[in-house]
């Protein structure tokens, strides 16, 4: 038996309004732990080809971790997953909060949904009782009201998970949030809730979680807390949660501006941590079992962005400020803002506005095409104006709510070449020309343009003796380089493998990648006392490449390859014009036939080989597909 | 009766980690539950994060209302339960004006904090820690704290999480 689970997963057929409670299978978790595993398996086996992501055929996934709803540091965490209608290939998403630890303590590890019910509902989930209730009364809502309508229903200790406006009108990079400002942003999950009519999932949990070894976890977790809060990483963490990263991104020339033109922005000290955590922040806040407490709860007290709520991290200061050439800070913290409210994820967001605003400098976009609305550089009116038109898809809003590939697809114009995107996602603030690792791990992340599949951070700010520690001495200083492509293949990998183990056990990457502080051994230890479960570094290892082997055949078998691996044109062939990486170009090609090789792939088309399926245990899942020997 | 002890939270520096309340959950009773816990995280927006724990109060109204006899005061001052006596009747949780009593579905005993220390020393952010009312005064000379507890007592209060 594994412990400190809930021990089932719940199945909802909403075209038929059935509910079914399973056992969790505990071969599967053995093969590939909870959370972004267990999903990928799953949903690997039940959504079929050729589907349109926005169908009843497509199944959408929640799930919680193996440590979940354990004292283990920042062990909030739960992912959702489908085929994204954003990039229609594998979609995954993942948030921190209190929604996962709840849906531990009534019992269940995942909840998956098929089909589609023709009038909106939501799943309510108290302890053993499961039941689908009519939305019609938050249905057109949006999140905070949601929230409140919701929990005034179910109990104010109930904790949801619910899409605003974004979902239900089908925006592609709609986000599916949680315990009102936490967001699994990417790859437009939201809009999956929407087009099957699910509004939410409600969860009260009264139960407990019984651990494996209780006798050592307090000492065990004890440990685990010391050191978190000895990382030197913690106390800035916890000053300026990922605001101040706009100041550290400036600085390497990695703070993508008028989009993606650039890597540097002179308005960078205006929406700076410094300045949100002197004018705007209320305080800190942390999520189950936290310490580092990275979110922020602001305000701005007055004028036309007035708001009170959680916001905002560095992706968001990035993407509706230095990416649109915007230094109005407020509208960047009320935009943040109105995202949750709406439920959109703020990458994609800003990166199709910044888009649109490039095409608009470049006179490729004129206010017929725009409703009249302003798209110069920096006109914090018209964004704030145009997430709201984007959530509604109103007017211009409509074509925007697309993303920017599908958006340059209907405009033209040679407006493709400002997209900024891989697989159709828009690429997140990190501009790849100042981090080459970056720009890779954009390209092979399964879900499109990204920056957390494998988080390679470890090149970033003088992590030498993590290096050592786990790849060994022979890669350096190479690896250790930002501007150099050498070895970033091999450092991509391992991290990819890593970070995917991290999100089958719902632990957060701030602690595990950066600051790079527990590593298999320590999430090891962790799972023997919490779960009664004995794996080594090696398990492990294999179990994150088997997670992202079946992620890539996922995709494969819905036509990608090595050419789909690729970053926009402006990335690899123009040098960046300014700033600390001035004249460099991310060398893609070179790092990525280190990867394949490391990978087991074929370098021509990026498809895993037979014989690396073969020792993953994945035969099974390849039949019928075309695979290299 | 003036330096009873307790221990109470400023709802402005709790970042609302629930680390009190599974360590609590933990030591007791060797499980992770937040409805076997002697603390109650609350997080109530406008950014407040409310940890309750029992206030010690000098008329103690729960030793009163105890049909068994199963509560008392120890010559430290703390109010315990006698779980040789305690029936999980009830009565204790319905007297209680802060909801800091309630009755763990697994033993059917009353449970409450008892002033053990294990939650204060484990805080990251050093939001809780045992007081006085005279300390608190000291502390929070303007009442602040107190007076954020006082304004959101309907909700903090509601016994939602002893039912």
């Amino acid at each position: 038996m594994i412990q400190g689970v809930g021990g089932k997963v719940i199945w909802v057929d909403l075209t038929k309004g059935k509910i079914e409670k399973r056992p969790i299978e505990k071969k599967l978790v053995e093969k590939y732990l909870l959370g972004a595993g267990y999903l990928s398996k799953v949903l690997f086996d039940s959504i079929p080809t050729g589907i349109d992501p926005l169908s009843p055929e497509n199944v959408i996934g929640f799930a919680t971790g193996l440590l979940t709803a354990s004292m283990f540091p920042q062990s909030s965490r739960h992912v959702v997953a489908a085929l994204s209608p954003l990039t229609d290939v594998w979609g995954e998403s993942h948030a921190a909060g209190f929604w996962g630890p709840e849906l531990k303590l009534a019992g269940y590890d995942a909840i998956f949904f098929t089909g589609a019910s023709l009038d909106p509902v939501y799943l309510n989930i108290n302890d053993s009782t499961v039941e689908l209730l009519s939305a019609d009364d938050v249905w057109g809502r949006d999140v905070f009201e949601t929230d409140d309508i919701l929990r005034e229903r179910h109990g104010k200790r109930a904790r949801l998970i619910y899409i605003g406006q974004a979902g239900e009108n089908l925006v592609r990079f709609a986000a599916v949030m949680n315990d009102r400002d936490r967001a699994s942003a990417r790859s437009g999950l939201g809009a999956v809730m929407g087009s099957k009519k699910l509004k939410a999932i409600c969860v009260r949990g009264t139960g407990r979680i019984e651990v494996a070894d209780p006798k050592k976890y307090m000492d065990t977790m004890d440990e685990f807390y010391r050191r978190m809060l000895a990382n030197p990483f913690t106390p800035g963490r916890a000053k300026y949660g990922t605001t101040n990263l706009v100041e550290m991104m400036q600085h390497i020339g990695r703070l993508p501006s008028y989009n993606m033109r650039q890597g540097v922005f002179d308005g960078y000290e205006k929406i700076s941590g410094e300045t949100i955590t002197e004018k705007y922040l209320v305080k800190p806040r942390s999520d189950w079992c936290c310490l580092q407490r990275c979110a922020r709860y602001t305000s701005v007290k007055e004028g036309p962005y007035k708001y009170e709520g959680g916001s905002p991290e560095y992706e968001t200061q990035s993407a509706l400020g230095s990416r649109c050439g915007n230094d109005n800070l407020e509208s960047v913290l009320f935009g943040h803002h109105l995202a949750n409210q709406y439920g959109m994820d703020t990458i994609s967001l800003g990166g199709t506005i910044s888009w649109a605003m490039e095409a608009w400098d470049e006179g490729l976009l004129t206010a017929e095409d725009t409703d009249g609305i302003d798209l110069s550089w920096g006109n914090h009116a018209s964004i704030v104006k145009l997430i709201k038109m984007i959530a509604f898809r109103e007017g211009f809003g409509d074509v925007l709510a697309e993303g920017s590939a599908r958006a340059a697809g209907k405009i033209g114009r040679g407006t493709e070449k400002f997209v900024m995107t891989v697989k159709k996602q828009e690429i997140a603030g990190q501009e790849p020309r100042a981090q080459k690792s970056m720009g890779l791990a954009a390209v092979t992340a399964a879900r499109g343009a990204d920056h957390l599949y494998a988080f390679p951070v470890l090149d970033e700010a003088g992590f030498d003796d993590e290096i050592k520690e786990r790849f060994g001495e022979e890669y350096l200083p190479e690896m250790a380089e930002r501007l150099n492509p050498k070895y970033k293949g091999i450092m991509v990998k391992e991290c990819e493998d890593f970070m995917v183990v991290v999100e089958s056990l719902g632990l957060c990457k701030y602690g595990t990648q950066i600051p790079p502080e527990f590593y298999y051994e320590d999430v090891a230890l962790a799972m023997k006392v919490h779960n009664g479960l004995e794996f080594t570094r090696g398990d492990l290892q294999i179990i994150g490449e088997r997670i992202v082997n079946l992620n890539r055949l996922f995709n494969v078998k819905r036509g990608v390859t090595r050419a789909d691996d690729n970053l926009p044109d402006r990335l690899t062939k123009e040098g960046a014009p300014l700033g600390p990486s001035k004249g460099e170009v991310v060398e893609l090609d070179q790092m990525l036939d280190e990867y394949y090789l490391k990978r087991g792939w074929d370098n021509e088309t990026g498809i895993p080989y037979a014989s690396t399926l073969k020792r993953l245990g994945l035969v099974e899942e390849a039949s019928g597909m075309e695979i290299p020997d | 009766m003036a330096d009873l002890k307790f221990v109470i939270g400023d709802p402005r520096v709790c970042t609302g980690c629930m680390i009190c309340v599974n360590v609590c959950s933990m030591r007791y009773f060797k499980v992770i539950s937040p409805e076997r816990s002697r603390v109650r995280a609350v997080r109530i927006e406008p950014g407040l994060d409310f940890t309750l724990f029992c206030r010690n109060c000098e008329d103690a109204p729960c030793i009163d209302a105890c049909p068994e006899e199963a509560l008392s005061r120890t010559s430290k001052g703390v109010v315990i339960v006698n779980n040789k006596k305690c029936t999980g009747c009830g009565s204790c949780v319905e007297a209680c004006p802060y909801d800091a009593i309630r009755i763990n579905p697994d033993t059917e005993k009353a449970i409450k904090c008892i002033q053990c220390n294990e939650c204060i020393k484990r805080c990251p952010v050093d939001a809780i820690w045992m007081t006085t009312k005279k300390e608190l005064e000291e502390r929070d000379p303007d009442g602040k704290i107190m007076a954020l507890h006082e304004e959101h007592s309907e909700e903090l209060y509601s016994k939602e999480d002893s039912q």
